[in-house]
């Protein structure tokens, strides 16, 4: 309908041709008809304009000078390829990096989870800040007198996590369980994808033994087979048959392989467990009646627990200061990674802000260039308007170009956020690319398109500055030099922020690493061969001491020892102590029993792990079950306990009823504190038993002087020869341990220095191009200096020292601005802390030699600016 | 009313012009130039349309869906684009009409009874 151009213009020939023809047929020579015919009709490009001016519309109209304008920017911008390069680069990971983060933020913190009324499903949890323990869990008295009594949750499940030997797919190897009650999955609300899930049919001693398969393990470790549903599995001294697979879901609070019903765990049917109110291991999960709110629970939880302790007294010391917590279980999953994604989130966003603000000085320095071109084009009469369009024309171009290598960019990177993410939050192990990442990319470069092309001012019509301007010679006028600057400094202020956050992550790391654990770390190879918790039979005890002296017989090892907590990667799995007594110690009034950490381990246990005796002896083979109770304590212990004298010979006992009639045990011994529960030591109250006299313990040390890895083989061919079933895993020396339970930290320090590393580079190069721009348009004023006697070393000085300024007052504002910003963000968030003197001192020295190596360049082409050739130009 | 021969040609009234093409075209499609040509003829030289107000006239009855248009052969064999009169166009030239006819039968009975002498 909307005629074209070519259109309009046939149509205006038609009537001429026709007209002329006319005329000839009246008789008129032909070249005087086509006189008459043009003279009668007028001004053609008139009429065809105000043609076209029927059929304008605005939107469309505008869309075609802009199609117009990118077609011609297209074309300047391919005579400024170094130019396109750099600022589709510093965009494209700018935009990349968030469109990424945006993608794992979005699944790990906002998707809902798969179980059915996500909302309704609260995760209750019970704490004792006052023994330091985050998460007591229940014990099952408790989860009893909750289900009794509460009735604004209509139904609660439990989950307890307990390691099993798995015989039945492949090697025999432990495994690591759920053991739930038959509500678990319909509180969770989760569906099978093959079989059934477990039910209230299943609960109790008499049922028999089934498992469910968790869908990661089915798939990762089965293949996915579907013929595992009725498959026999032998879990420690029960069986079990597969009945099912569960959905893909979270695995929470545990990652477990599968998860069984509580006959299947002989020590959920024990007395200990189904009446100890103490005997705390089991997680609870409960859903909101219908019309409850969580406040109504929370009120109701809060008080049927302050009951409990009131009828309880002496399960809840007044010590421990035990709480309760309700929270919907979604916020429970997310919480891990919630500060970690948003400061990430936040940092992807400073980039961006880094990066556009580079992009926008390279823009601006362009624009001054091209000022020539504008002000010939607004003496013409173009509208600001247009002239704001070609401007637009171009940083449509340049941020289309940086979303499309954004978008490409994002694809692996959500991969890798995702990974590191994990660390966090298993949620973000199903992260997912979709079309929202490519929205993301465009609505960020559409933003920063618009935002480009009204940086730059536009030349005014009213007052051309003459068309000497369009010589093409580019001259700085002060406005424009000090937004240049102003995006240089704040390039630098940001960076800076983000140097000093990254050097604290560093220098928390290095000093993690640096700390002394009292262990020889490298030359101890510690592995998993797991035993039934207490088993002191014969049996048992003979298996560990003949597989410690065949070991010890091999080739290269000092010294072989049983213990049953593989330092820092066993973290937690004793829960946070026990209270004991000591023969002729009274407490303050009202003062508590201390809690020590309760270990066994087997004679030469402290020489292998290379942690010195203090005083008296170490276990010995003659620590029999049958002789003698004896304990070795940690300096702490004696210190506490015995200011005034020497521990050894006296007496001590637990306290805690999990332990029975309390039995006195000699000090036989005291050595050095180690902290095995935390990579950074503090002062740790151990207790150390005989393993004859408290069972066997399941994890073993070897003490080796060559390759510790070089022993796998030759240990696992023993353990095998003495036991064919007997898992033996996760082989790795106490310094591969330490690294390990350090790798959050150390991806931390990695990931945000690798954010302000890019930030340093953009920022470098940004102050770099403002100087360099400076240069260029001086060389005049330089050219003249020269003429009149200034020495090349002067104006090298004053080119490095006006990026000097620029550093400075950069480095001063991002001082300033990071630290009102850690105020502010201290009032919303927990743990924000600032760093330390050295790394804020270190950034900044990073910044100002990066940033005189950047106006080295600018400033040595001053220092040679040819004078003839400067005075020239104009 | 006496006028110099050469300078007799009359002055489109505003808002005329649309009727008259609409007119023109009640015999059938036409080019942009017969409709010209046809004006000129029909007012024996009275009236001539100028091609700087004709071509945005029918742009416009086009868009207003009046006209509609397309690329013929003329027959003098050059390709021309002929407008035609829609359905909508046809009832838009009765109320033209009318509307005209109105305003002409109005102004005549002010100009009438009371005879004046000249300007």
């Amino acid at each position: 309908m909307r005629p074209d151009q070519n259109d309009l213009d046939e149509e205006i020939r038609g009537h001429l041709a026709l007209s002329v023809k006319e005329r000839i047929e009246r008789g008129e020579d032909p070249k005087a008809a086509r006189l008459a015919a043009l003279k009668e009709f007028g001004s053609v490009m008139l009429t065809r304009d105000s043609m076209r001016g029927v059929w304008r519309n605005r939107w469309l109209d505008m869309a075609e000078a802009l199609g117009q304008d990118i077609r011609v920017a297209l074309r300047s911008l391919w005579r400024a390829k170094g130019l396109v390069a750099t600022v589709v680069v510093t965009l494209g990971l700018g935009i990349g990096a968030n469109a990424a983060i945006f993608s794992v933020v979005r699944d790990v913190l906002l998707r809902p989870l798969v179980n059915r009324d996500e909302d309704r499903l609260i995760y209750i949890r019970q704490s004792a800040p006052g023994l330091g323990a985050e998460n007591t869990t229940f014990s099952v008295p408790e989860i009893a007198d909750f289900q009794s009594r509460v009735t604004t949750l209509s139904a609660f499940g439990d989950f307890s996590t307990i390691d099993f030997s798995m015989i039945g797919f492949g090697e025999p190897r432990m495994v690591k369980a759920g053991v739930v009650g038959g509500s678990f999955f319909d509180v969770m609300g989760l569906r099978p994808v093959l079989g059934r899930l477990l039910n209230a049919a299943d609960d109790g001693p008499d049922a028999a033994g089934v498992a469910v398969l968790t869908y990661r393990f089915w798939t990762a470790s089965l293949n996915g087979d579907p013929s595992v549903v009725g498959r026999t599995l032998r879990l420690g001294s029960r069986s079990a048959t597969v009945v099912g697979v569960l959905e893909p879901s979270v695995p929470y609070p545990a990652d477990t392989e599968i998860i069984a019903n509580v006959v299947t765990s002989p020590h959920h049917l024990g007395a200990t467990m189904v009446t100890g109110r103490t005997h705390r291991m089991t997680e609870l999960f409960g859903r909101l009646a219908p019309g409850a709110t969580l406040e109504a629970a929370r009120a109701e939880l809060a008080d049927v627990h302050a009951a409990m302790m009131r009828e309880h007294p002496e399960a809840y010391p007044a010590q421990a200061e035990m709480q309760l917590s309700a929270t919907p279980l979604r916020d429970q999953i997310t919480a891990p990674a919630r500060t970690i994604l948003l400061v990430l989130l936040a940092t992807a966003g400073v980039v961006f802000v880094i990066a556009c603000s580079n992009v926008a000085n390279l823009i601006l320095a362009r624009a001054v260039r091209r000022e020539g071109e504008l002000a010939v084009r607004a003496a013409l009469g173009a509208s600001s308007g247009a002239l704001r369009r070609t401007l637009l024309g171009e940083s449509l171009v340049l941020c289309g170009a940086g979303a499309v290598l954004g978008v490409l960019l994002a694809r692996p990177l959500v991969a890798v956020v995702a990974r590191y993410a994990a660390r966090f939050s298993v949620r973000a192990l199903d992260v997912t690319v979709d079309a929202s990442l490519l929205w993301v990319g465009a609505g960020l470069a559409a933003a920063a398109a618009v935002l480009l092309a009204y940086i730059p001012r536009l030349p005014s019509p009213q007052a051309p500055r003459g068309l000497g301007l369009a010589s093409g010679s580019a001259r700085l006028t002060p406005g424009t030099n000090r937004r240049l600057r102003v995006f240089a400094i704040s390039q630098i202020a940001l960076s800076f922020v983000l140097l000093a956050g990254a050097g604290m992550l560093v220098a928390a790391l290095i000093a993690l690493q640096a700390v002394n654990t009292g262990y020889n770390t490298r030359q101890v190879l510690a592995l998993d061969v797991p035993a039934a918790v207490g088993d002191v039979s014969v049996q048992a005890i003979d298996f560990y001491q003949e597989m410690v002296q065949r070991i010890g017989e091999l080739p290269g090892v000092e010294g072989v020892a049983v213990g049953t907590f593989v330092p820092w990667r066993d973290a937690g799995s004793f829960g946070p102590g026990f209270p004991f007594a000591v023969e002729g110690y009274t407490g303050a009034n009202g003062e508590e029993n201390p809690h020590a950490r309760l270990r066994i381990v087997s004679p030469g246990f402290f020489a292998v792990l290379g942690v010195p005796m203090v005083t008296g002896r170490d276990f010995t083979a003659e620590d029999r079950r049958e002789s003698e109770l004896v304990v070795i304590v940690s300096q702490s212990v004696a210190q506490r306990l015995f200011p005034n004298g020497n521990a050894v010979n006296r007496k001590l006992w637990w306290t805690d009823p999990l332990f029975g009639k309390p039995q006195p045990r000699r000090i036989v011994g005291v050595v050095t504190d180690v902290d095995d529960e935390n990579v950074v030591r503090g002062p740790a109250l151990t207790i150390y038993h005989p393993f004859q006299q408290m069972g066997v313990a399941g994890r073993l040390f070897v003490h080796t002087s060559g390759d510790p890895y070089a022993l796998v083989p030759p240990v696992r061919k023993i353990i095998r020869e003495l036991s064919p079933n007997q898992p033996v895993e996760r082989a790795a020396t106490l310094e591969d341990v330490r690294a390990e339970v350090l790798a959050p930290e150390r991806v931390n320090a990695f990931v945000f220095s690798g954010f302000a590393g890019v930030a340093l580079l953009i920022a470098v190069v940004g102050v770099s191009g403002v100087l360099a721009f400076s240069v260029s348009a001086r060389t005049r004023e330089f050219g003249v200096r020269v003429a009149i006697g200034s020495t090349p070393r002067r104006l090298l000085v004053s080119v490095l020292s006006e990026g000097a300024l620029i550093v400075a007052v950069g480095i001063v504002a991002g001082a300033g601005g990071g630290y009102a910003f850690a105020r502010l963000a201290a009032s919303y968030l927990e743990n924000v802390r600032l760093p330390g003197a050295l790394p804020i001192l270190g950034a900044a020295a990073i910044l100002a030699g990066a940033a005189v190596l950047a106006s080295l360049m600018p400033a040595a082409r001053a220092s040679r600016v040819d004078v003839l050739q400067a005075l020239r130009l104009e | 009313m006496a006028k110099k021969p050469d300078d007799r040609r009359l002055e489109l009234l505003q808002g005329t012009l649309d009727m008259l093409i609409l007119r023109t075209l009640q015999w059938g499609p036409q080019h942009g130039h017969g409709i010209g040509q046809a004006i000129r003829a029909q007012s024996d030289d009275l009236l001539k349309v100028e091609t700087g107000s004709l071509y945005p006239a029918l742009h416009r009855l086009e868009k207003r869906g009046w006209l509609k248009s397309e690329w013929d052969v003329s027959e003098a064999n050059q390709r021309a684009k002929y407008y035609r009169l829609t359905a909508t166009g046809k009832t838009q030239l009765s109320r033209e009409r009318d509307r005209w006819s109105q305003l002409v039968n109005a102004i005549g009975r002010i100009m009438n009874p009371a005879p004046a002498g000249k300007e």
